[in-house]
């Protein structure tokens, strides 16, 4: 039997929920009916384009371009930092209406869902009265507007969700492939991006259908597997199934641009601590350990490079992340005047084994109580709550690095 | 350069020679093996700079001179002569030409006067090893060397010498392996040996039957064994202090079947092969040693008998770490002393203080 596939993609979600929560919190405007967007914070110079409201968009601006290309494009434009912790409640108050309706829900990323309701039928009856009926109660309870695509396959919900936004549902189900996607510009297919865009189109392909009609084999031979892949695609073709929210993280990481260039090696040291006290909090968080640390570094010069170890054995313990994240720098950076720094942890595995090591510190259970009693602290009354002292009158912030989308793979690697 | 020799003896010079000789090096001269004939004898010797190998080959010298040979091409040509007598002649152009038979061939080699000279060993310390003693020393620590080099000093074997003990050690963060035995009196050496100089001495102990001499100086070792000797550099820095490393005391004292225990920990990695933590769960209570395993492939439940004095114990490891020392145990009967769940296991002979393996447990959460 053919399954039933819906994709829930919130629309413009970084401002939305920025928008609904304005409004929560006393505003008069709501931010979509202005021109606005969720963008880094200028002065801080973290330059680009997260969101955009439905106006910002008629004055032309993109997602990923810099704050300054928006700014001469509309100069009145609002532009707001973006608030990841937001971002994530969100996120997970959407996930946990979703989950009513199936118990297949994969979080694709942080604004949008897959569902299988193949299963769900008996219980809330049509596909496409169950699709408004989901949409309409996450614009009342949640306050913001999503757009739902239907279909048996993966691929084709998400592109439906994609056509004609906000606050729809559409269908492609593959007898109406021919009649709703084939029209599409080729750069609306999923996949295909700015670089494979021009290769395309430099084929002669400039819609979805005629990249379907193109032979196969001469689209391998131009963009080899990568080429079948969207062949593939434009004909309806995606084999791949819902998958229940991912649980296997790759790694945590947390980078920060820095106001002012940094020269000083324990100002730097400073920035990595309360970079590694946010990511090994979302370390504990996850109930997992790392194996592998990894510090990079983003010079004035823009160029990045990064240094990174594998440990004797697995940790979660802030302080010894934090050891390794300043001898890792220590080895790697050249003294030149620093933009950005960021801290990742890869190779994780889960807690319930540990091969315990003849170098495990001998206070290494007192410094995991530790932790988790920071944690919880933070937790509950809010990460200001505890500081170190090594912050006090060093005018650095003293956890640093959103929740943010960071969490998620990337899309290509999941489906 | 020319001289006459046997087939047989050829190979075997070629062959302990060419270990030393490394694969990938960025002195395209240490590919080859150095051809040295003066004061009557004939040398070979490789070398990759950290280890060097010299053998003397017997053969009947006609004129002094040396050449270097590519390596990998000699030990594939030697191999495949005829069993007769090998002549070498060098000529001019560092060309040298090997006859066997019917067979000539026609090998371009590199000036010997380019290739590295292995350091003159004139350590202050000497002494003579029992040979068959210190070849299963190797063979039953090398195991426990550290893989990775995080912690470069543990990618050798801490080699003790003192008031005629001689002792090995491996470690690797997660277990240790001792083994000691008897030695000549009157000298005092610690010294760290890296892995691949004892996996390569090891080799060379297999083949030869003579004594095994050792003599170091501050930074190198020299073992000669008759005609073949073997030069190493020594790791640098101080090893970790083992002794503080293994319990004095314990709570569980446990005698049990060797095999019984071996066989039982090798039908448990059966089943914990999902590659992660291989865990085995042991539960020593009465006389009756538990063990279980499982993974998604199923799941292993055996009891072995055993005698135990002390508390009871419910303790979890890598069973790969306990088959590795159980493997090179040739005693039938040994000793398990445990203190916690979360503290080292030793195993030691009944009677006796040959080995000592340590292991360290697995902490695991019980669902």
């Amino acid at each position: 039997m053919d399954r039933i596939i819906f994709h829930i993609d919130v629309n413009s979600a970084y401002l939305s929920w920025e928008a609904v929560y304005r409004l929560q919190h006393g505003s008069l405007t709501d931010l979509r009916t202005l021109s606005s967007a969720i963008g880094g914070d200028e002065k801080s110079r973290h330059g680009i384009i997260l969101a955009k409201s439905e106006i910002a968009k008629k004055y032309g601006i993109k997602t990923g371009e810099s704050l300054r290309e928006a700014k001469s494009k509309c100069p009145e434009i609002m532009l707001i930092p973006p608030n990841y912790r937001l971002y994530m409640k969100c996120s997970n108050a959407f996930y946990e209406i979703l989950c009513e309706y199936s118990s297949l829900v994969q979080r694709y990323s942080v604004d949008e869902c897959f569902l299988d309701y193949t299963d769900s039928q008996a219980l809330y009856g049509d596909p496409l009265e169950a699709a408004y009926s989901i949409k309409e109660r996450v614009k009342k309870e949640l306050g913001f507007t999503v757009n739902i695509g239907i279909s048996s396959k993966k691929l084709l919900a998400k592109m439906a969700s994609e056509l004609e936004k906000p606050d729809k549902v559409h269908t492609i189900f593959e007898h109406e492939i021919k009649e709703k996607m084939w029209p599409l510009p080729i750069e609306e297919l999923f996949m295909v991006g700015r670089r494979t865009a021009p290769k395309l189109r430099g084929l002669g392909i400039k819609t979805i259908g005629d990249l379907a009609k193109y032979d196969r084999e001469l689209i391998r031979i131009h963009l080899k597997s990568f080429g079948e892949m969207i062949w593939n695609y434009a004909n309806g073709i995606d084999s791949s199934t819902v998958k229940k929210e991912e649980s296997i993280q790759k790694g945590i990481g947390n980078s920060t641009t820095i106001s002012y260039d940094v020269t000083d090696r324990k100002e730097a040291h400073l920035v990595l601590l309360s970079l590694t006290e946010m990511v090994s909090m979302r370390l504990r968080e996850a109930d997992m350990l790392t194996k592998v640390i990894s510090v990079s570094v983003k010079n004035f010069g823009f160029s990045t490079y990064s240094h990174q170890r594998k440990l004797p054995g697995p940790t979660d313990c802030t302080m010894v992340i934090y050891e390794n994240v300043t001898q890792l720098f220590d080895q790697v950076w050249k003294g030149e005047p620093i933009r950005h720094l960021g801290v990742h942890l890869t190779d994780l595995c889960g807690k319930e084994f540990y091969q315990i090591s003849i170098f495990d510190k001998n206070d290494r259970e007192r410094q995991m109580q530790a932790d988790r009693v920071m944690d919880a602290l933070r937790k509950k009354y809010g990460n200001d709550t505890l500081v170190r002292s090594s912050f006090i009158n060093s005018g650095i912030r003293p956890i640093r690095g959103g929740v943010g989308e960071d969490n998620y793979q990337m899309m290509s690697s999941l489906l | 350069m020319q001289f006459t020799t046997t087939k047989d003896a050829l190979v075997n010079a070629v062959n302990t020679v060419s270990k030393a000789v490394s694969g990938k090096t960025t002195l395209p001269i240490l590919e080859g093996i150095l051809f040295q004939v003066q004061d009557d004898e004939i040398f070979l010797m490789g070398t990759d700079m950290e280890i060097g190998i010299k053998t003397k080959l017997t053969g009947d010298i006609k004129r002094e001179g040396k050449v270097v040979l590519s390596a990998r091409l000699l030990s594939e040509l030697v191999r495949k002569l005829p069993e007769d007598e090998v002549s070498f002649i060098l000529n001019e152009n560092n060309m040298t030409k090997i006859t066997c038979l019917n067979s000539e061939f026609n090998i371009q080699g590199e000036s010997g006067e380019d290739f590295p000279k292995l350091p003159e060993i004139n350590g202050e310390k000497n002494t003579v090893i029992p040979k068959d003693l210190f070849r299963s020393m190797i063979k039953e620590t090398v195991f426990a060397v550290a893989k990775n080099d995080n912690i470069p000093i543990l990618t050798g074997e801490l080699l003790e010498i003192e008031e005629g003990r001689i002792k090995l050690v491996a470690l690797d963060g997660y277990r240790l392996a001792l083994r000691q035995g008897k030695t000549e009196e009157g000298i005092s050496l610690k010294e760290v040996i890296p892995e691949r100089t004892l996996v390569e001495l090891y080799r060379l102990l297999s083949l030869k039957n003579e004594d095994l001499k050792l003599s170091a100086t501050v930074n190198q070792v020299l073992f000669t064994l008759g005609d073949t000797s073997m030069v190493s550099s020594l790791l640098q820095g101080d090893y970790i202090n083992y002794k503080q490393i293994i319990p004095s005391n314990h709570t569980t004292r446990v005698k049990i079947r060797k095999d019984e225990l071996q066989s039982s920990c090798e039908r448990a990695s059966l089943m914990a092969r999902d590659g992660k933590n291989n865990l085995i769960k042991m539960n020593f209570s009465g006389n009756n040693l538990e063990i279980k395993s499982n993974s998604e492939l199923g799941n292993l439940h055996e009891n072995i008998t055993m005698d135990m004095e002390g508390d009871p114990l419910k303790i979890a490891f890598n069973c790969n770490y306990f088959i590795d020392a159980l493997k090179v145990i040739s005693e039938d009967e040994i000793v398990l002393e445990f203190t916690t769940s979360v503290s080292p296991c030793i195993l030691k002979p009944v009677e006796g203080d040959h080995f000592v393996y340590l292991i360290l447990p697995v902490r695991y959460i019980e669902h």
